[in-house]
Parts: C-alpha cells; sequence; structure tokens
C-alpha cells in the first residue's frame, strides 16, 4: 500500500465493475438513439425498472421464483435421492446393476425436453409436469456419478477390510460410501442445475406459474426488458446455488 | 490374546497355474514372540506368503501345512493384524479415526480402542496430531499411523510387507526404531518382508533369504545382536557389517542358482 499500489484482489474488481459499467452504458445509449431497435435488445434501465417492480413494487416475480424454485427443489430432492440409490444399488450387486443398466441408459437417451408434452398429459399444467422433467434429469446425472464414485474405491482398503475380517456392510459403511462421497457431490452440483433447468423448460413449454412461463408470456407479446430481467433474475440464481453448493461441500468434505 | 502365535509352514508350495509357481517346498517354524524377516528378489513370492498366512490367496493355489496361532489361515483371523506397504489410511479420517479403524471393524468397545488408538499415536510420536487429516500429514507420519492402527489391534501376530518400502532414509530408521520400541514393549510374533536387508538384519532375531522364483528358502541367518537395539548406533557397529555381509552373499547365491 505505501509503495503506491493496491492489492491485487481489490484491483481486479475494480476492473471488472469497470467493464460491465462500460458495456451497460454502451447499452443503455445504443438503445437510446436507436442503433439498434430496443424491441430486440430491451434497455439496462428498462431492465432494472421491471426488475425492481416485479420484486419490490408488485412482487409478481417473486411470486414465479417460488414457484420454480419450489419445483427446483422437489426435482432435485427427488431425483437425487432416487439417483443415489440405485447407484448404490448398483455398486453393491452387479447382478442388479447388468439387469437395469442398459435400460435406464436407453432412456437417458432419450431429449428429456421432448418428453415435457408427455408429463404434461399425465401430470397436469401444475408443478407435477415441470418436477417430472427435472427429475429425470437430475436422476441420471446423480446416478452415474454414484456408480463411479462406489466403484473408485482405493484396493488398499480392500485388502485392510480383509485382513481385518470387515463385513461386507463394514465395508461398504467404512470405506465404499465415504470415498464415494466427493464424486457423488459432483454429480449433486450439477444435478441440481439440470433440474433447474428441467423446471424451467417445463415451464416455457407449457404452465399455470413459474419464471418460465413468465418469460414465454413476455417473449411472445416482445416485452423484451421483461425476458432479460427474467433471464438475470434465473442467472443470480443458479449462481447462489452453485455457491451454497460449494460452501456445503467444502464444510462436508474438509478432509480433501 | 487368543492364539499364542507361532506360526509354522510345513512343505508350503502356492502354485497360482500350472505354469507360475510362486512358492517351492518352503518349510520354516516361527516362535512366539520372535521377529522373522523374510529377504529376497521381487517376484520370490515373499508377498505371497505373508498373504498366504493371512488367508487372502484364493482357496486351492496353496498346498503344504500353514498355521498360524496353531490354526490353518483364514481370512480375517483375530490373531492378526497386516501392514500394508502402502499407508491404506482413509483420508476421511483424522489421525485418531484411522488408529481406530482397524478395532473398530474387529468390534472393540468405542472406549477401549479409544484409549489404545492415543496411547499408541504418543507412542509412534504423533502427540498433537490426533485430530490432523493424512493430508495434512507427511509420509513418515501418516506410515505413524498405519503402525499405530496396526498395534491397536492387540494381536498376537503381526504380518508387515515391507511397511517401510516407501520412505526416505532417514524416516526409515525412525520408524525402524518405533517399530523396535513398540515390539519390545508386548513381544509379539512379527513376520516381516522386506527387500532391504539392512532393515532386515537390524530389526529381526531371524533373516530367512529366498530365491528368485519359484521362491525357495535359501538360509535362515540367526541375528545374534543383543536387544534392546539401536537402529542409529548399529549401523556402526562391526557385527552388524558382518551379518550383513553374510546374509548379502546368501542372497546373491539365491540369486545365481
Amino acid at each position: 500500500m505505501n509503495d503506491g499500489t493496491l492489492p491485487r484482489g481489490p484491483l481486479i474488481w475494480l476492473g471488472r465493475i469497470l467493464i460491465l459499467a462500460v458495456f451497460f452504458a454502451l447499452w443503455e445509449y445504443a438503445a437510446l438513439h436507436r442503433w439498434i431497435d430496443p424491441i430486440l435488445i430491451g434497455a439496462p434501465t428498462g431492465i432494472a425498472k421491471f426488475l425492481w417492480e416485479g420484486i419490490f413494487v408488485n412482487g409478481a416475480l417473486i411470486d414465479d421464483l417460488g414457484w420454480t424454485m419450489l419445483g427446483t427443489l422437489l426435482a432435485f430432492a427427488l431425483g437425487s435421492a432416487a439417483g443415489i440409490a440405485f447407484g448404490m444399488l448398483f455398486v453393491v450387486s452387479p447382478t442388479v446393476e447388468s439387469l437395469l443398466n442398459p435400460i435406464l441408459m436407453a432412456l437417458n437417451a432419450m431429449p428429456r425436453i421432448a418428453l415435457a408434452p408427455l408429463f404434461l398429459i399425465w401430470f397436469g399444467l401444475g408443478l407435477g409436469s415441470k418436477v417430472a422433467v427435472g427429475f429425470s434429469l437430475t436422476f441420471f446425472i446423480v446416478l452415474s456419478s454414484t456408480v463411479a464414485g462406489g466403484r473408485g474405491v482405493n484396493p488398499d482398503h480392500i485388502t485392510l477390510a480383509r485382513t481385518l475380517g470387515a463385513s461386507g456392510a463394514q465395508v461398504f459403511r467404512t470405506f465404499v460410501l465415504p470415498s464415494a462421497v466427493p464424486v457423488i457431490f459432483n454429480g449433486l452440483r450439477l444435478g441440481l442445475v439440470y433440474a433447474l433447468l428441467g423446471v424451467v423448460g417445463g415451464e416455457i413449454i407449457a404452465s399455470e406459474h413459474g419464471l418460465g412461463q413468465a418469460l414465454q408470456l413476455l417473449a411472445a407479446s416482445f416485452k423484451t426488458n421483461g425476458v432479460f430481467a427474467i433471464i438475470i433474475l434465473l442467472s443470480l440464481v443458479s449462481v447462489c446455488i452453485m455457491s451454497a453448493m460449494n460452501l456445503l461441500e467444502n464444510r462436508l468434505l474438509r478432509w480433501r | 490374546m487368543s492364539g499364542d502365535g507361532a506360526i509354522v509352514l510345513d512343505r508350503v508350495s502356492v502354485r497360482f497355474s500350472p505354469d507360475i509357481v510362486a512358492v517351492s517346498d518352503v518349510s520354516l517354524k516361527v516362535r512366539a514372540g520372535e521377529f522373522v524377516s523374510i529377504v529376497g528378489p521381487s517376484g520370490c513370492g515373499k508377498t505371497t506368503l505373508l498373504n498366504f498366512a493371512a488367508g487372502l490367496l484364493p482357496a486351492g493355489v496353496g498346498s503344504g501345512i500353514f498355521t498360524v496361532g496353531g490354526k490353518p489361515p483364514v481370512e480375517g483371523n483375530r490373531d492378526i493384524a497386516y501392514m500394508l506397504a502402502r499407508d491404506a489410511l482413509a483420508p476421511w479420517r483424522s489421525a485418531l479415526g484411522n488408529a481406530e479403524l482397524g478395532a473398530e471393524i474387529r468390534g472393540v468397545p468405542a472406549d477401549e480402542r479409544r484409549a489404545r488408538a492415543l496411547d499408541l499415536l504418543e507412542k509412534v510420536g504423533l502427540k498433537g496430531f490426533e485430530q490432523a487429516y493424512p493430508k495434512q500429514l507427511s509420509q513418515g507420519m501418516r506410515q505413524r499411523v498405519a503402525l499405530a492402527r496396526t498395534f491397536a489391534l492387540a494381536t498376537p501376530v503381526l504380518l508387515m510387507d515391507e511397511p517401510f518400502g516407501a520412505l526416505d532414509a532417514q524416516t526409515k530408521l525412525q520408524l525402524e526404531d518405533v517399530l523396535l520400541s513398540l515390539w519390545q514393549r508386548d513381544g509379539r510374533t512379527v513376520l516381516f518382508i522386506t527387500h532391504d536387508l539392512s532393515e532386515a538384519v537390524t530389526m529381526s532375531d531371524r533373516v530367512i533369504v529366498m530365491s528368485a522364483r519359484p521362491g525357495r528358502i535359501v538360509a535362515d541367518v540367526p541375528i545374534t545382536l543383543p536387544r534392546p537395539r539401536s537402529v542409529r548406533a548399529l549401523q556402526k557397529d562391526p557385527a552388524f557389517h558382518e551379518l550383513y555381509a553374510h546374509v548379502w552373499s546368501k542372497l546373491e547365491e539365491g540369486l545365481g542358482t
């Protein structure tokens, strides 16, 4: 500090803010002077106004955000619970794996968004069909990471366990499960992002509530500011979810 | 401790397939409380013998009579503690958690195994590191934890497969001292595999020299150095070097034939 240089961290942050400020200023200027039609690109002030009103004045965005998050959390919880359960079953029983794995792989090969209309017929316009789309994505991601984690056990640990006379359950509890946790966590993090993707995708196709449905309505009526506002909101939500997962991971996996 | 800890091999052979004979016609008696090392070129079946003793070999590959503490080899024999060349620590457990792991799997009550693990961590020189995770420990310290885990199993027999093979020379001498003092304390039977002749002579009551595959015993050398021994002092002891040279010549004979 006393030799006149700022620490690297703050300087970098200053640079980042500056780049964004210039970017938004150019954007605003371009829209204001109609270099590009605002119907195509909106304007930062308009986006900010939309966000402000939707969050603090009429609360419409908060309402939709609530539905989307509820759907995401349900899809994530159900999908990852089922994924971990089936994954562990595969690790423990090769017979079950050879029986079910090809069938599940075939299901996983289907483009999930194409199933959304079917889910709408089965589960209706409400939350159920959105959870189903999210579940169908999360489940397979968590399943494959669980299987990979369960297989990644250190052979030395198995030798040690055998000399100790460990039972199958002891080997699983003491070595297989803990060594699988970091890999499963990677799957969970990705699974959460995909749960959000599935739910928003489902909402865009047909829904009563949710940010995806709002996005679809706004786009159909060329309210570009609103579309950008929701995209920004979804990005922020994603970032928050990822940070929360990282925080949880660092707490749970201090030993790494 | 249940069995008396003696290990008896009578005309033991191990044949993995008609072409692959790992061990051929080995007879050996290890008395309870004796420290016996087996040396030999790599691939001579040293580790195979140890795995046989621990019941880790597939059924049917071994022949002859093999008893550990009076019983035929069986996987998970509670008279045996086995130490591997690599530390095999669980990275998600603290040093204390790792030192307790063996006793935990064998169902030793929590208070008892905790007390034993704490005591052994102190004996191996890791007091103050009980809560450290393996990634925070040096390789030598990790192997100390593995020593504590092995000794925390109160078994009459210890099987050790090159436990210090991966360590640098200084750390190795330190850990040999730790092992000797632990062994001196409760006099268990140790069957110790190594390819380091100096280590074998330093530690053992007897050094068994094996030939290249198929492994046979070419010499059984009593190590008459007085106990308790100091690993460092021995490095300068003429009697030590004489025994070392003798074992070395036997090893060369085994390689030549």
